[in-house]
């Protein structure tokens, strides 16, 4: 139910993210070629990017589709397995706790300031993808738990619908 | 020693199955604590979020969209059909129209997974249909998809050029020659193999039908054509090309040929954003490390370790090309350029190689990566859609990597061939 949800809003911001980029620069583009070059161009879909890297991370979390080597764990069975995984889950989830407190600080410092080509968006706004992210992150991490821990019968049926996904890097024989 | 440390924690956190760029910042986290306390730990909250703030990097969520698009608008069959009418009268047709199919594709989409598993859904079965071993037909599709990533656009060289500061265009443009040389080289072998084997061909060759099929896969064919033109004439930059394609895709498909399958476009959107954040959060705790690397000046100790052995150019990119090989075994393209290029730029530019020609000898090399054994993506997914087993597909596909590299050494060694265009155009 939960990981339904959480499935539901990435994937919604993803697909968000990724037309607003592919708007913001066409438009740009447009607005150069007439003459009249947007001044907040280039910083909106830099930053547009970041969101997409950091929502686009949780979701890829949630597939458990980021670049690794699986191979040694893959050779675990049985409880060493279960150890390894949950050491290695557990290395994750500290570290994006700690990125979240970080980007956190990062966004309290910069209360007040706003985007230097854009004076009406607060600074924080944009940072705040890093705490958010992080904190996502954690909860894709711990909802696909069950994914990790027995990945030979990964077709529990929320996850039918990536069955024609394209192994991202781990592949394996 | 501290390098020492940093090396090995990061092999032991991957080694327990830790996705690359999550060990990568826990090391850096790791470092930056021991150095200087809680006090840094704020950076590292502006470095992950500079570190995935790249303009010239927006080219390539934007570049698979436009390729996403493109594929969702029955565009895979369209090139078929042209190139079936091309060249599927010469002996083993179907892989010769699979070859060519790739490299027409590869024009619009970056990446070779994708092109793999979007021709190759509908080229494998189609050969097995005729008669084809399986295997064969598996390895053709998967050896000219990862040729067809030096052909422009190509994800690799985006990031290669933005990690090793050299022009995109530049290196789109480098791409072309060898590209079409190894298509080229890619239907000889397959020609031969098809000949012993006595495959079918796919009906003689009538001009009317390459006119007619021509016509129909007209936009397709002209769009990228006309998109790389204003990235290469400098009227756009290669990340507003990529906006441009995105455009240029949705109304051909929307609007002049009518057959934009939402559902479709939806899940390969999804696809791209993760392959997208995927490279880029890479990229985000790679910034995080290498500002840390940077401080400790491993790239010129590198670079002065091995200048201090040899000065020969050819024997440097020897040397490069085997180290490159032997990663490519075993990382995925995408994180060995985030990786190792920033490292070894400085040893590049000190030993006079061009970092554009350089640029094509680490994409071709982490191609031929894709297609070897134990991590080779493309090859992986060449076999699933093919339901073939890796060993016999890697058996049938050894000449066809034979073939790449015979291009990797020529690209090497005579670099006039990446070279000449880029030369005529742009120096």
């Amino acid at each position: 139910m939960v990981k339904t949800g959480v499935r539901r809003f990435l994937e919604g911001a993803v697909l968000a993210l990724l037309a607003a980029l592919a708007i913001v620069v066409v438009v740009g583009v447009g607005f150069r070629k007439a003459g009249a070059a947007l001044v907040w161009y280039d910083e909106v879909a830099s930053i547009l990017l970041a969101w997409l890297t950091y929502y686009g991370a949780a979701l890829a979390a949630l597939r458990r589709a980021h670049i690794g080597v699986p191979t040694l764990t893959q050779r675990l069975t049985g409880r060493a397995r279960t150890a390894v995984v949950l050491v290695a889950e557990s290395a994750i989830i500290a570290f994006f706790a700690a990125v979240a407190w970080a980007g956190w600080q990062v966004v309290r410092v910069l209360e007040g300031t706003t985007l230097v080509s854009l004076p009406s968006v607060p600074a924080a706004l944009a940072q705040s993808v890093i705490p958010i992210g992080a904190v996502l992150f954690i909860l894709a991490q711990l909802l696909s738990l069950k994914d990790a821990l027995s990945p030979g019968d990964a077709s529990s049926p929320e996850d039918a619908h990536s069955e024609e996904r394209v192994p991202a890097g781990e592949g394996e024989p | 020693m501290t390098l020492l440390v940093l090396f090995v924690g990061l092999l032991l956190l991957i080694a327990l199955g830790i996705p690359i760029a999550v060990a990568l910042g826990i090391v850096a986290l790791v470092a930056m604590l021991a150095s200087g306390g809680v006090a840094m730990l704020p950076n590292a909250g502006l470095v992950l979020f500079d570190g995935a703030t790249s303009f010239p990097l927006i080219a390539i969520p934007l570049f698979i969209l436009a390729g996403a698009i493109m594929n969702a608008t029955g565009i895979s069959r369209r090139l078929i059909a042209f190139a079936s009418a091309l060249v599927g009268f010469i002996r083993g047709g179907l892989s010769m129209v699979g070859i060519s199919a790739s490299l027409f594709f590869a024009e619009i989409s970056g990446s070779a997974v994708a092109d793999v598993a979007a021709l190759g859904s509908i080229l494998i079965p189609a050969m097995k249909k005729r008669g084809y071993r399986t295997p064969f037909a598996a390895a053709v599709m998967s050896s000219s998809a990862t040729l067809a990533v030096i052909i422009p656009p190509s994800i690799p060289m985006i990031l290669y050029g933005v990690m090793a500061e050299a022009s995109v265009v530049e290196l789109f443009v480098a791409g072309i020659v060898p590209g079409v040389l190894g298509g080229l080289l890619l239907m000889f072998v397959a020609w031969l193999y098809a000949r012993r084997h006595d495959f079918p061909v796919e009906g003689r060759f009538e001009l009317r039908r390459v006119w007619t099929t021509a016509r129909e896969a007209g936009w397709a064919l002209l769009l990228p054509a006309i998109i790389l033109g204003g990235i290469f004439s400098g009227w756009v930059t290669a990340t507003e090309g990529a906006g441009l394609a995105v455009v240029a895709s949705l109304v051909v498909g929307g609007l002049i040929y009518r057959e934009l399958d939402l559902a479709h476009l939806r899940e390969a959107m999804l696809e791209g954003g993760v392959q997208t954040a995927v490279v880029m959060l890479l990229v985000a705790t790679s910034a995080l490390l290498g500002d840390y690397l940077t401080e400790q000046r491993l790239p010129q100790q590198v670079a002065a370790g091995i200048m201090g052995l040899t000065e020969s150019k050819w024997l440097i990119l020897a040397l490069l090309n085997v180290f490159f090989l032997v990663i490519g075994l075993f990382l995925h393209s995408a994180a060995a350029i985030i990786l190792v290029v920033p490292i070894v730029m400085p040893l590049v530019r000190a030993a006079g190689i061009d970092p554009v020609h350089f640029g094509l000898i680490v994409t071709l090399n982490l191609g031929i990566g894709q297609q070897t054994p134990p991590v080779a993506s493309v090859l992986v997914t060449a076999c699933s859609v093919a339901k073939a087993d890796i060993w016999e597909v890697s058996k049938v596909n050894l000449r066809f990597v034979a073939v790449l590299v015979a291009v990797l050494l020529l690209v090497t060694y005579v670099p006039a061939i990446p070279l000449a265009l880029v030369n005529v155009f742009y120096h």
